[in-house]
C-alpha cells in the first residue's frame, strides 16, 4: 500500500490537487456560498482520475505485484488525505477570520456561516462526493465524466438544502460566530465528520469490489 | 517443475469466446503464443494477469495467482504490447516508482539494461519511439529479478536488429533459468527462440507442443490440383499461383514454416467452420 501511496503521489497527481487547497481561504470572503469550496475538492478528484485515465494507470498499477482491489483504495485514501488538509485548511482560515474580521462580517448572507458546523457540513459534502464518485467510477473507470456529473449534481442538491437549512429558525444558533453555541456547533461537526468516515469507507468498500470484476 | 500452470481460462465477450484453455510452461522454458489477429493471445496474457475478469485457475511456480496475487506478481515481469503510460513523465521517474514495488530491484541492472538499449532516463516516454518504449518495458521487467516474462507482442514495433537483440536476451535470460510466455505473430522470432509453441485460433487452443515436434510433423507439398490434394489427404489446401499447397504428415514435399503451417491450420479450421 505504502508503494500504492508514492506512485499515486509520483505518477498521478494533478497539479490542481493542490491548487483548490488554497481555495480554503474563500471563507475570507464575505457574503459566499462557502460549501462550493468543497465542491472544487471533488474538481480535483475528476481531473486525477481524468489524468490516470489518459495516463493509462490503472492497467499500469494493476501489472504491478499489487492485489488489483488496493488500486483504487490507494486512490481514494489519496483522495482523503487531501479532503482531511482541506478541511484542516478551512478550519484554520476560520479561526483566522473569526478572530480578525468584525463581528457584523462574520454572519454569512448567502449561506452557512463560517465556524465550527460549516466543517461539519463540509464533511457531509467531501463524504456524498466519495459516495457517489468513486463507485461510479470504479465500475467502469474508462468513464470519468458521467461519474463525476452524477456526484456534482449530488453536491449541488446536498449545499442547497444546506443552505436552505439556515433559513429554519432552529438553525438560527449554527450562523452565530464561534465560540456562541459551541455545544450544538461541535455535534454538528461530530455528525459530519462520522457521516464523512463512514461514506468514504462505503465509497472504499464498493470500489474495491466493483473493480475486481472490470476488464482493464 | 512448471513455472506457468493454466487450467480452463475462459471469458466471453458478445463476439469473442476464450474457451477454456489449458496449458503449462515449464521452468526455464521460452514458449511462444501464435494466432491471428484476434485469436485471444492479449485475452490470454490479460486474463492470466488477472487484468480481465475471467474463469479458470493460474498457477505460478505451484502458487495459486488469486490467492497469492501479490507475491506471485513479484515472480512476473509483464510487458502489454509498447510502453503507452505517463507519456509526460521522464523514464527515471517511472523506473523509481516501480522499484518501490519490488524488494529485489536491481538498480545496477536497470542501468545496465538502459545503456544496452541505449535508454536516456531524463527522456519522456512520448519522446520514445515504439521500439524504445518497448525497451523501456523490457528494461523494467527484467530488472526486478522476474522469473516469469509473459510479454504481450514484444517485437511487433521493433526494428529487425533490435529483433534480434531481443531474441539474444531471451536467449540469454533462459540460460539463467528465467521462464518466458510471448504472444507474437513474427513467427520468425519465435523459430529462433521458442521450445514452445502454443497455438490459438479463435479463442481455442489448436496446438501446445514443442517447437520441433511441431515443424516436423507437417510438411508443405505443392498439388497440381485439388483433387491431387484431397487424394493425399492434404490439410488446408488452398490455390496458389502454381496450383494448390497444404500441409501433409508424409515425407514428401518440403519442411513447412511455422508460419506456413499456422496459416494451412487456419484455412482447414474456417473450412470446417464453413461445412458447418
Amino acid at each position: 500500500m505504502k508503494a500504492l501511496i508514492k506512485k499515486e503521489f509520483s505518477l498521478c497527481l494533478h497539479p490542481t490537487v493542490f491548487l483548490f487547497l488554497t481555495f480554503a481561504a474563500l471563507v475570507f470572503v464575505p457574503n459566499y456560498p462557502y460549501e462550493v469550496i468543497f465542491f472544487f475538492s471533488g474538481l480535483s478528484v475528476f481531473f486525477l482520475s481524468l489524468a490516470a485515465r489518459e495516463n493509462g494507470d490503472l492497467e499500469f498499477t494493476c501489472s504491478l505485484p499489487v492485489k488489483k482491489r488496493d488500486v483504487p483504495l490507494a486512490r481514494i485514501m489519496v483522495a482523503f488525505t487531501f479532503q482531511c488538509a482541506l478541511l484542516a485548511f478551512t478550519a484554520v482560515c476560520i479561526v483566522i477570520k473569526q478572530s480578525a474580521f468584525p463581528e457584523a462580517m462574520l454572519v454569512n448572507l448567502a449561506g452557512n456561516s463560517a465556524n465550527l458546523a460549516f466543517c461539519g457540513f463540509g464533511a457531509l459534502v467531501l463524504g456524498a462526493f466519495n459516495l457517489t464518485f468513486f463507485p461510479l467510477h470504479y465500475r467502469e473507470p474508462k468513464k470519468v465524466g458521467v461519474p463525476f456529473a452524477i456526484s456534482m449534481a449530488v453536491q449541488f442538491v446536498l449545499i442547497g438544502l444546506l443552505i436552505l437549512i439556515r433559513h429554519f429558525p432552529f438553525a438560527a444558533p449554527l450562523a452565530s460566530p464561534d465560540p456562541e453555541n459551541s455545544g450544538v456547533k461541535f455535534t454538528v461537526l461530530f455528525a459530519g465528520l462520522t457521516l464523512y468516515c463512514v461514506m468514504t469507507v462505503l465509497a472504499a468498500w464498493l470500489s474495491m469490489k466493483k473493480f475486481e470484476k472490470v476488464d482493464l | 517443475m512448471f513455472a506457468l500452470e493454466v487450467e480452463a481460462l475462459k471469458k466471453v465477450y458478445p463476439n469473442f469466446t476464450l474457451d477454456g484453455i489449458s496449458f503449462a510452461v515449464e521452468a526455464g522454458q521460452i514458449a511462444g503464443l501464435i494466432g491471428r489477429n484476434g485469436a485471444g493471445k492479449s485475452t490470454t496474457l490479460k486474463s492470466i494477469m488477472r487484468l480481465i475478469s475471467s474463469e479458470g485457475t493460474v498457477k505460478v511456480f505451484g502458487k495459486d495467482f488469486s490467492e497469492n496475487e501479490g507475491a506471485v506478481k513479484e515472480l512476473i515481469g509483464y510487458v502489454g504490447g509498447g510502453f503507452r503510460f505517463y507519456p509526460n513523465k521522464t523514464l527515471s521517474a517511472i523506473a523509481n516508482a516501480v522499484a518501490e514495488f519490488y524488494p529485489h530491484w536491481d538498480k545496477e541492472a536497470f542501468t545496465r539494461y538502459c545503456d544496452a538499449y541505449a535508454l536516456v532516463l531524463t527522456k519522456k516516454v512520448r519522446e520514445l519511439s515504439e521500439g524504445m518504449k518497448i525497451k523501456f518495458s523490457l528494461a523494467l521487467a527484467l530488472s526486478h529479478g522476474a522469473k516469469l516474462l509473459l510479454l504481450d507482442e514484444p517485437t511487433s514495433g521493433l526494428d529487425p536488429l533490435s529483433r534480434e537483440d531481443f531474441c539474444d536476451t531471451l536467449l540469454s535470460l533462459k540460460k539463467q533459468g528465467v521462464t518466458v510466455l510471448f504472444s507474437t505473430h513474427i513467427t520468425s522470432d519465435l523459430m529462433r527462440v521458442a521450445d514452445q509453441i502454443l497455438y490459438l485460433s479463435d479463442g481455442k487452443l489448436l496446438a501446445d507442443e514443442p517447437l520441433e515436434t511441431l515443424t516436423k510433423r507437417y510438411r508443405l507439398k505443392l498439388f497440381a490440383s485439388l483433387s491431387e490434394a484431397n487424394a493425399a489427404r492434404a490439410i488446408g489446401v488452398k490455390e496458389v499461383k502454381d496450383g494448390f499447397e497444404g500441409l501433409i504428415t508424409s515425407s514428401e514435399g518440403r519442411e513447412a514454416t511455422l508460419d506456413e503451417i499456422m496459416i494451412h491450420l487456419e484455412w482447414t479450421r474456417r473450412q470446417n467452420e464453413s461445412a458447418h
